[in-house]
């Protein structure tokens, strides 16, 4: 059988550049107090892609993940940020949210007197309010949220406590990815999830990551150290090094940055 | 003024709320209980109401605990000023007091808290906390915390802080998708919570009503 080629042609042009492009980055600048961090980053995610982002200190990693999600505290100067076609920088940070954005976050905020009912409840009925679907009943809720505290192995418990309040280092970051499965981003942001977690809480964390994954979502993992990466295994690698993305691979090239560490940069 | 004595073993318990003045003048008995709640909740007064609380307790016997929560929800041009002097005169005693102010539009707050431990008043132990927010750059809050303590063997703490809501707490909920409105009052909510769940069995119903009024301005 004959296929025409331009339709071939066509199709698979279409497709790269729009049908399945989750994010697409172009040419993004970012300060902070005046400070250029990000110094035109260019980066496209399609749905089904897991995309570790590793870099030295000070590259701008916590910049992006910051900027991806509206952090006042940062600066657009220049470029433009487009999620599933939409422009996201326009947008404010819980519209960003409700359009499936999420950040998890490296020091999660602890919030006394709000429990964490209270909290997931909220969030997830606004997101179902802004998608134009009813509020879940306080039941059904409590069910969900049962269902979801066995995926990172989260005492039930601390549903009753106020957000993130006493919990440990381990806690708070279980407690990050079972928000994350609340919510059902389309995207996540994984910001040094691995920072200050023992091998056993890693695991049980990355295992929660990977059975969230979907071929309609994408995931960026923000990282330091190969070590998360043995769990969560990135279909791309990029290197971030003074606000650019210097390198990109695939996951062979973290293997390689842990050997060698980030000194050709240098050369 | 009133003049109350509470008698050795005996418990006062009572909430004000919404008085435009509350002026009580209490001296307690030993082992004696004293629990007091004023209210300045702006839902229920006018935009210009004014209330000035003043409330000394004395303890004169030993083995007293007194505990005086305050707290003012206030917007418009609403004023409201709350005094308390705590005196221990003599030993073996306990004084909490949480004093909170949340202030927005034109408001204003003035907390002034007197903690006296007298020289022969030994193993006390006496916290005085105050906690304010301003919701608004116009709302004003003046507050001045008074310790004099003459004995050696006590346990005293006191804390003032002023400040805006937390701006990380904020963005963590908007980053999960909750609208900024929402979160400010869910925040604020939490912050004026901590008091009325301190309001005793005696008084379910009106702590439970309030709490519900609480909800109602976060729903």
């Amino acid at each position: 059988m004959r296929i025409c080629n331009f339709c071939s042609t066509f199709a698979a042009a279409f497709d790269q550049t729009t049908m399945s492009n989750l994010l697409e980055i172009h040419n993004l600048h970012a300060s902070i107090g005046g400070k250029e961090i990000l110094k035109g980053v260019d980066l496209t995610i399609r749905e089904g892609e897991v995309h570790a982002i590793m870099g030295p200190n000070g590259a701008g990693k916590s910049t992006l993940s910051a900027v991806l999600t509206g952090n006042p505290a940062y600066e657009v100067t220049e470029g433009t940020v487009l999620l599933h076609g939409k422009d996201l920088l326009s947008m404010e940070p819980e519209i960003r949210a409700r359009e499936g954005v999420f950040l998890s976050f490296q020091y999660p905020v602890e919030i006394p007197g709000v429990s964490m009912v209270n909290f997931m409840r909220t969030a997830v009925n606004e997101k179902r309010a802004y998608e134009g679907k009813p509020a879940l009943s306080a039941k059904y809720f409590l069910a969900l949220m049962r269902e979801k505290n066995k995926l990172v192995e989260m005492a039930d418990k601390l549903n009753n406590r106020s957000v993130n309040e006493g919990f440990s280092g381990g806690e708070k970051k279980k407690n990050e990815i079972f928000q994350m499965a609340m919510l059902e981003p389309c995207l996540s942001i994984l910001d040094e999830t691995d920072s200050g977690l023992d091998i056993d809480a890693l695991r049980i964390v990355a295992e929660g990551v990977n059975r969230l994954k979907t071929p309609q979502n994408a995931s960026i993992v923000i990282t330091h150290y190969q070590r998360l990466l043995d769990y969560i295994v990135p279909d791309f690698v990029h290197v971030l090094a003074d606000g650019k993305i210097v390198k990109t691979g695939d996951k062979t090239l973290a293997l390689e940055l842990e050997k060698t560490g980030y000194d050709f940069l240098n050369e | 003024m009133n003049n109350l004595t509470i008698h050795s073993g005996e418990t006062f318990e009572q909430v004000f709320l919404n008085e435009p003045s509350v002026d009580l003048h209490i001296v307690q008995e030993a082992g004696s209980h004293v629990k007091i709640h004023v209210l300045n909740w702006r839902a229920d007064g006018s935009n210009d109401a004014q209330a000035t609380n003043r409330i000394a307790v004395e303890q004169q016997g030993e083995g007293c605990s007194t505990e005086i929560y305050a707290l003012a929800y206030l917007n418009g041009q609403q004023q409201v000023t709350t005094e308390t002097r705590v005196t221990h005169a003599v030993g073996g005693g306990t004084s909490d007091q949480l004093i909170k102010f949340v202030l927005d539009e034109e408001s204003k707050g003035r907390f002034v808290g007197e903690l006296k431990i007298e020289q022969d008043a030994q193993k006390v132990e006496a916290h005085q906390t105050n906690r304010n927010i301003l919701l608004s750059e116009t709302a004003e809050m003046r507050t001045q915390p008074q310790l004099e303590i003459y004995a050696d063997d006590v346990k005293a703490t006191h804390g003032a802080s002023t400040g805006q809501l937390d701006d990380t707490a904020l963005f963590y909920m908007q980053q999960r998708g909750i609208g900024a409105q929402k979160a400010r009052q869910l925040l604020v909510g939490a912050f004026i919570k901590d008091v009325l769940v301190t309001i005793g069995e005696d008084n379910n119903a009106l702590r439970e009503r309030l709490l519900n009024a609480v909800d109602g301005i976060i729903e």
